[in-house]
């Protein structure tokens, strides 16, 4: 017998269970509960905050993005012909899930990679031009702001995928940045060398 | 059934309506996702019983059941701003309630715990055919292993297809069918035991 095949006592079993109440009262009203949990803050209101949610991680987005491209042409115009070759073997990144937020820490190595970075950037942006300088600086800060402003958005929304690969899509670009004023700082020194 | 809801005084908006009919279910649910508590309260009274009902006969316990449809609607109002109306209110709510139960027994095995149904059941008054056959079934579905009983609930008595209720369960449609006819088979071994 197949699953389909019936005895006529499983069939009786199917007809009766269709006679089942669906429609149960509990024996006490669940809503005074509910009110609660809706009215004192512990559960976020159903006024449409995904979309001011997305709408600050895209604001983000644009910021980074534009921020990112800015540093990339300030460091890739003419006024440096030095052939950069940062050395990324140092700073493989490797995800950590769940690691981010204003609830999370950053995972291990990304931390040191970070740390070690943001140590050493005053000392190599002293050794940038001028006009180069002031323009990473500027980045540096739009990044940091940007950052900021996502944690704020995963404080509010601590489970929101998003913002959290937000967060960490902006973390590496910061770290792309810091880790190209490394290289471009030793570029300019090997070059005054010379 | 033409509620008339009291209009709060605190930080509700009072909207008095008349909870009848798929319009005024679109009406509420619009003005809930607004953000307006009392209208949700009206979608509460209007779905609480069929809300209840399937996380009692999915736990078996009416005090699991409550916490369960609690956490529910509470969950419900946080993802209303996220429901477009692909499905019918209903279903979407039974998702929500179906995996508030689930994350529940996940996170607490207390299926020992578990009362008698039948006795919490409030007297049935949509069944139909001769009340003691169906305390019987009543009886015998509250023994059925969980993941037959829950098949068994979502298709033989809510109705779902076994894609639905697969979906909602998280298993395969063909699981789903496999699980109706074990449910089906142990109900009925049950039921011939009592004589019904």
């Amino acid at each position: 017998m197949n699953n389909d095949e019936m005895t006529e006592r499983e069939q009786r079993v199917l007809s009766m269970a269709r006679g089942l109440a669906t429609d149960v009262q509990p024996q006490r009203d669940l809503w005074p509960g509910i009110a609660l949990a809706i009215d004192d803050g512990s559960v976020i209101a159903a006024t449409p905050r995904w979309p001011r949610v997305f709408a600050q991680a895209a604001a983000v987005l644009l910021l980074v993005g534009a921020s990112s491209g800015l540093t990339w042409y300030t460091m890739n115009n003419d006024m440096l012909p030095v052939s950069i070759e940062p050395d990324h073997s140092a700073l493989t990144f490797e995800p950590v899930s769940g690691s981010f937020g204003s609830q999370y820490m950053l995972g291990p190595d990304f931390q040191d990679a970070r740390e070690s970075l943001v140590a050493k950037l005053d000392e190599e942006l002293d050794r940038l031009p001028e006009d180069t300088r002031a323009d990473v600086e500027k980045n540096i800060a739009t990044i940091r702001a940007a950052i900021a402003e996502i944690n704020k958005a995963l404080a509010e929304e601590p489970d929101s995928v998003l913002l959290q690969e937000l967060l960490l899509s902006t973390y590496s670009e910061e770290i792309a940045i810091m880790q190209k004023v490394d290289g471009l700082a030793h570029a300019v020194m090997r070059r005054t060398d010379i | 059934m033409g509620a008339q809801l009291a209009a709060r005084t605190d930080n509700y908006e009072p909207v008095a309506v008349t909870a009848q009919g798929e319009g005024d279910e679109q009406t509420l649910i619009a003005l809930a996702q607004r953000g307006n508590a009392t209208s949700f309260e009206a979608l509460y009274r209007l779905h609480i019983g069929k809300v209840y009902g399937l996380c009692l006969r999915m736990t078996g316990n009416a005090s699991e059941a409550e916490d369960c449809a609690q956490d529910a609607f509470i969950q419900a109002w946080t993802k209303l701003a996220l429901f477009r109306g692909d499905s019918a209110f209903s279903t979407w709510l039974h998702r929500i309630a179906v995996n508030a139960v689930l994350g529940r027994m996940r996170k607490s095995r207390r299926e020992h715990d578990r009362l008698q149904v039948v006795r919490d059941i409030s007297p049935p008054t949509a069944t139909v055919g001769d009340s003691g056959g169906m305390q019987d079934l009543e009886q015998a579905l509250d023994e059925l292993p969980r993941g037959a009983r829950h098949v068994f609930v979502l298709h033989a008595v809510y109705g779902y297809s076994h894609d639905e209720t697969g979906e909602m369960l998280g298993i395969a449609s063909g699981t789903s069918k496999a699980q109706l006819h074990r449910a089906r088979r142990l109900l009925a071994q049950q039921l011939e035991g009592t004589g019904t």
